[in-house]
């Protein structure tokens, strides 16, 4: 081992982006977000980043091209405007579209009303009871206009400012007249606008979000759920008495129907970019499923690439343990939502896909054994060594040192002669994203630590800079859950592992990657020290984080 | 340096394309005639071979005209017994040979062309379908612009086997009568069918009613088929000019442009221009990242104006351990290697490098972007310019990585209807070939004669009517 003081220096460097740090940036929205009980904070890779601010323009994970003028798919600057009422999913596919689009590269903010609203209404006041009505008392309209202003000049900073291209503002827009003048004020600063309305009549579903992400409120403790959801979609329909579908032939418009079942595209001058949205919300759904991380077991003898060989003893061991522990932690979280007070809860069936890699399908076993489906997917399979494979990184120090000198400078977009970057290896899994997006049922991925790196890169909206550096020890299962307003993760320990297979795995690349031996996995994924690896206390951030995410999900969000 | 471990098996890579769904999918066209169904049908069959997904088209009027080979128009009228028992009979021939076919285990898709415009007759091919566990996809393209009807008929169906050898006025006012006769009993797709999964493309995409899509191969058929235009455009695909790689008869490497190569690049704004570029049409320059291409391309930026974009997946095919060699070096070093390319060149990946089918897959990205947009002049390099010309000109997968594409020289590529129409055009500045024969000897060729004889206009035609 050359040279091991260099990584822990690298390390440090990077260390700052792995805590949790809240500063207020900058700008406009940083004004908002003075204002309001929320802090801005930078990434931690723990946290999902899909509404944080990146610093520094730089490839995305997914980006396969890049253009002068920042803007990709040939498409100018866009807003795209949400339709549709409350607890319908709007701001669901706000986020993930985004998560999407900026994974793409495609510069991407999202502007959610309700925030302004927040920041604006001071804290613990509630908003006027008229406040959405179209006959609303002078005091209501003339706050309405302040906060839509508000937040409609910090769109306009954000693409004419700061190279952004698409804005997406989240709102309901209950009304063609509104729509209409909303697309002609973009038209006048030359934004073109693309509408998605989320349109439901299927009670089963509206119901399921009302009591996935708005009854979770301090308002609703100690209610029973179902008179909590029938109470709030009363006040729903009473506060927004009046709401048009859309039906504007004049607009660009994708209408999403009952949670993907039917999609109306309206498209009247719009290319290949909102092609692109329509194929990837012909994927997405709103419904809540959860994504399981588990790495594959070790291997016997030659930890070859080309090998490809069978699970050891010790591998056997631990697929056994990591299907013990994953379907406990399933029993646990039945548990919990009984707990809830829901009635019969039940789990959604779990799936299983492994790449076509021999380690990890053998490590899927036990699951199939168990009746559980198991599919292997050859995209899954891990970054491609190169030359380097088997070498020591001592060796590819001495033969490839302009090598090893460029990766440092860029370790998520260089390949090594012949390897596949992790850019490459996100470019490749792009078809297993979609998939990602479409599967309905609990999905558990095992895979090699790369493949996992950029998988959780995606759902977490990790910046590229950081994926290479994630850590997924094999004594942990990392479980996503998806909320509305973002994902959140966190780990299950699998319990009674040898020490010897959990922070390295012999068959990993051994490129100048910091060792994964060199950092505890704590600091790796930002995680403060107290909350470790114990599933129940979830994620793990310090709570003052929580406040925000609960306010995000008060009961009515904004019109106009 | 290299490992001299074995050739990694060419047959678990078979996979890699189709694994994305277990299910088989009959893609069924709904339309009167003359809406483009059966452009759709053959572009869909042809991104999906070049995937390596298996497709087929059916088309149910090449069974009719089985029997009825130049049928009046009145044949079509519903009212007409006879005609529609005939039709009948041609479309269970057709359903026949289809689930005949996905039996066989080689099908992946099924393309069923013909006007399917009733709902009996898709609640019968629903039935069928579900019945041999076959998921069905119906793709209807409407469309009330007259303009465009009348360009689709001329076009077209004057050219159809139906009226081969009889006057084009005559022929285009019967299809007209005909199209009158399926109007009359045609029901378009609508809320008593909305457990179908289907698609519906009103007026060329401007409004698209997507419906219960279930899988993602079927949401990929439905993004790709989304992004079909038919707007007149061309596609200009260039090698990059002589490298100082090409002279020593190297692969792969990342080197500059000789001499001559710097000629080629000079030369290449005013070749552009003599091939000609139609007028007021939008036109963009793409490259890949390495250099060759970068500098090959320098002088056409600079003289057009053209935007450009510098693309990572038009890098070359990735050589791994002989990248830097030359043939005769692999032949000598990796005696079974290169000998297992010349067995299966398609299939085979370098080690620690790509195939031409990896090469295909981190191409369709490309493909999905060329479709949508209207001239794009591409320099690129060999193989991945084999592969993209293969899709266009329909080229099967055997053939492709050994197909010939000189240096300096510039393929201008017009979709037309039914194919594509093929012109090469010559820089008059001289490159080393590149191109090696299979089975050939290691040593690179000499430079094909000037001004040998092209296969130009390699058009091809295919039956359209129904």
């Amino acid at each position: 081992m050359v040279d091991s003081t260099h990584w822990q220096t690298v390390f440090l460097g990077d260390a700052s982006c792995y805590s949790c740090t809240f500063e207020l940036t900058s700008g406009s929205t940083a004004e908002i977000v003075a204002n309001s009980p929320q802090f801005r904070r930078k990434s931690s890779t723990f946290v999902d980043a899909i509404h944080d601010l990146p610093e520094k323009a730089e490839l995305a994970p997914a980006q396969l091209y890049s253009t002068e003028s920042g803007r990709l798919f040939h498409s100018g600057r866009i807003v795209i405007i949400t339709v549709g009422l409350p607890a319908r999913g709007k701001t669901h596919i706000s986020v993930a579209l985004a998560r999407y689009l900026r994974w793409l590269g495609v510069k991407t903010r999202i502007f959610h009303l309700g925030d302004y609203r927040r920041a604006t209404i001071p804290f613990g006041e509630d908003m006027p009871d008229d406040y959405f009505f179209v006959n609303a008392t002078a005091s209501s309209v003339l706050l309405r206009q302040k906060i839509v202003r508000k937040c409609r000049e910090d769109i306009y900073h954000f693409l004419n400012n700061e190279k952004g291209q698409i804005a997406i503002y989240d709102a309901v827009n209950p009304l063609a007249s509104g729509r209409r003048s909303l697309a002609k004020e973009f038209a006048k600063h030359d934004i073109e606008t693309l509408f998605i309305e989320s349109w439901c009549d299927d009670e089963r579903i509206i119901e399921e979000n009302v009591r996935r992400v708005k009854i979770s409120s301090p308002d609703y403790v100690g209610w029973n759920s179902e008179d909590a959801i029938k109470h709030y979609l009363a006040r729903i329909s009473s506060r927004i008495p009046q709401f048009q579908t859309m039906e504007e032939k004049d607009l660009n418009y994708i209408k999403m129907m009952n949670a993907g079942e039917r999609l109306i595209v309206n498209n009247c001058s719009f290319g290949y970019l909102s092609n692109r949205i329509v194929f990837y919300l012909l994927n997405l759904h709103i419904k809540s499923r959860r994504t399981y991380f588990a790495r594959a077991g070790v291997s016997v003898g030659a930890d070859s690439y080309k090998a490809d060989v069978s699970l050891s003893e010790q591998g056997e061991d631990y697929a056994k343990k990591m299907t013990e522990c994953l379907l406990a932690h399933r029993e646990l979280e039945k548990q919990a939502l009984l707990d809830r007070g829901e009635p019969e809860p039940e789990l959604r069936p779990l799936k299983v896909w492994t790449s076509t890699r021999r380690r990890t399908v053998e490590t899927a076993q036990y699951l199939y054994e168990n009746g559980y489906k198991v599919r292997q997917r050859s995209q899954m399979s891990q970054l491609k060594p190169g030359v380097c494979e088997k070498m020591s990184e001592k060796r590819i120090r001495q033969e490839y040192p302009d090598e090893v000198a460029k990766h440092e400078l860029d370790p998520y977009h260089h390949r090594y002669p012949r390897a596949e970057s992790y850019h490459d290896l996100a470019v490749r899994l792009e078809p297993i994203i979609l998939e990602l997006e479409r599967e309905q049922n609990d999905l558990l991925i095992i895979a090699h630590e790369s493949v996992l790196r950029v998988l959780y890169g995606y759902l977490m909206a990790c910046n590229a800079a950081d994926i290479p550096f994630l850590e997924f020890p094999r004594d942990e299962i990392i479980e996503i859950i998806p909320e509305s307003y973002q994902n959140e993760a966190q780990r299950i320990h699998i319990p009674d592992l040898p020490e010897s297979i959990v922070p390295d795995s012999p068959e990993d690349l051994k490129i100048p990657v910091p060792p994964s031996g060199m950092m505890s996995p704590i600091q790796g994924l930002g995680s403060p020290q107290s909350g470790l690896a114990t599933p129940a206390s979830g994620f793990r951030t310090p709570s003052g984080l929580r406040t925000p995410r609960e306010l995000t999900q008060q009961h009515v969000e904004d019109v106009v | 340096m290299p490992t001299g471990s074995v050739i990694r098996s060419q047959q678990q890579h078979k996979v890699f394309v189709a694994s994305s769904d277990d299910s088989k999918i009959c893609v069924v066209m709904v339309g009167l005639p003359a809406r483009g169904k059966s452009l759709i049908a053959g572009k869909a069959m042809r991104y999906l071979g070049w995937v390596g997904i298996p497709a087929r088209v059916f088309n149910v009027g090449s069974y009719r005209r089985h029997n009825t080979p130049q049928p009046a128009a009145t044949f079509f009228d519903p009212h007409n017994e006879e005609g529609e028992r005939m039709r009948r009979v041609a479309a269970e021939a057709a359903m026949s040979d289809m689930l005949k076919w996905f039996q066989s285990g080689k099908g992946v898709v099924a393309i069923l062309d013909a006007t399917n415009s009733t709902k009996e007759r898709r609640a019968w091919i629903y039935e069928k379908c579900r019945q041999a566990d076959i998921e069905t996809l119906f793709v209807e393209s409407i469309c009330d612009d007259e303009d465009l009807i009348m360009t689709n008929i001329l076009e077209v169906k004057t050219t159809s086997p139906d009226y081969k050898g009889q006057d084009p006025e005559a022929s285009a006012q019967d299809f007209r009568t005909r199209i009158r006769n399926y109007e009359k009993a045609y029901e378009t797709i609508d809320d008593h069918e909305k457990h179908f999964t289907y698609v519906k493309l009103i007026n060329v995409g401007s409004t698209v009613i997507i419906n219960q899509i279930k899988d993602y191969l079927s949401s990929r058929l439905v993004y790709y088929i989304q992004n079909l235009h038919i707007k007149p455009r061309s596609i200009w695909l260039s090698r990059h000019g002589e490298s100082e790689f090409n002279l020593t008869g190297r692969i792969g490497g990342d080197s500059n442009i000789s001499e001559r190569g710097e000629r080629y690049a000079r030369a290449l704004p005013s070749l552009l221009q003599k091939s000609g570029v139609p007028p007021n049409t939008k036109s963009v320059i793409w490259t890949s990242t390495l250099k060759r291409t970068i500098q090959s391309a320098r002088h056409l930026k600079a003289e057009t104006g053209y935007e450009k974009l510098e693309w990572k997946a038009l890098d070359e095919l990735d050589s791994g351990v002989c990248d830097g060699l030359t043939y005769e070096q692999i032949a000598e070093k990796y005696p079974e290697d290169f000998a297992a390319r010349d067995e299966d060149k398609y299939n085979y990946r370098y080690r620690g490098g790509e195939s031409y089918r990896d090469v295909v897959i981190r191409l369709e990205p490309i493909i999905m972007e060329l479709e949508r947009s209207e001239n794009v002049i591409i320099v690129t390099h060999q193989a991945v310019l084999r592969c993209i010309y293969s899709y266009f000109m329909n080229v099967p997968q055997e053939k492709s990585p050994w197909m010939e594409v000189p240096l300096h020289t510039l393929i201008k590529l017009t979709p037309r209807a039914y194919g594509t129409e093929e012109q090469r055009f010559k820089a008059d500045i001289p490159a080393v070939s590149t191109w090696r024969g299979k089975g050939t000897s290691a040593k690179h060729q000499e430079f094909p004669k000037e001004g040998e004889p092209k296969e130009e206009g390699g058009s091809k035609e295919e039956g359209g009517g129904r």
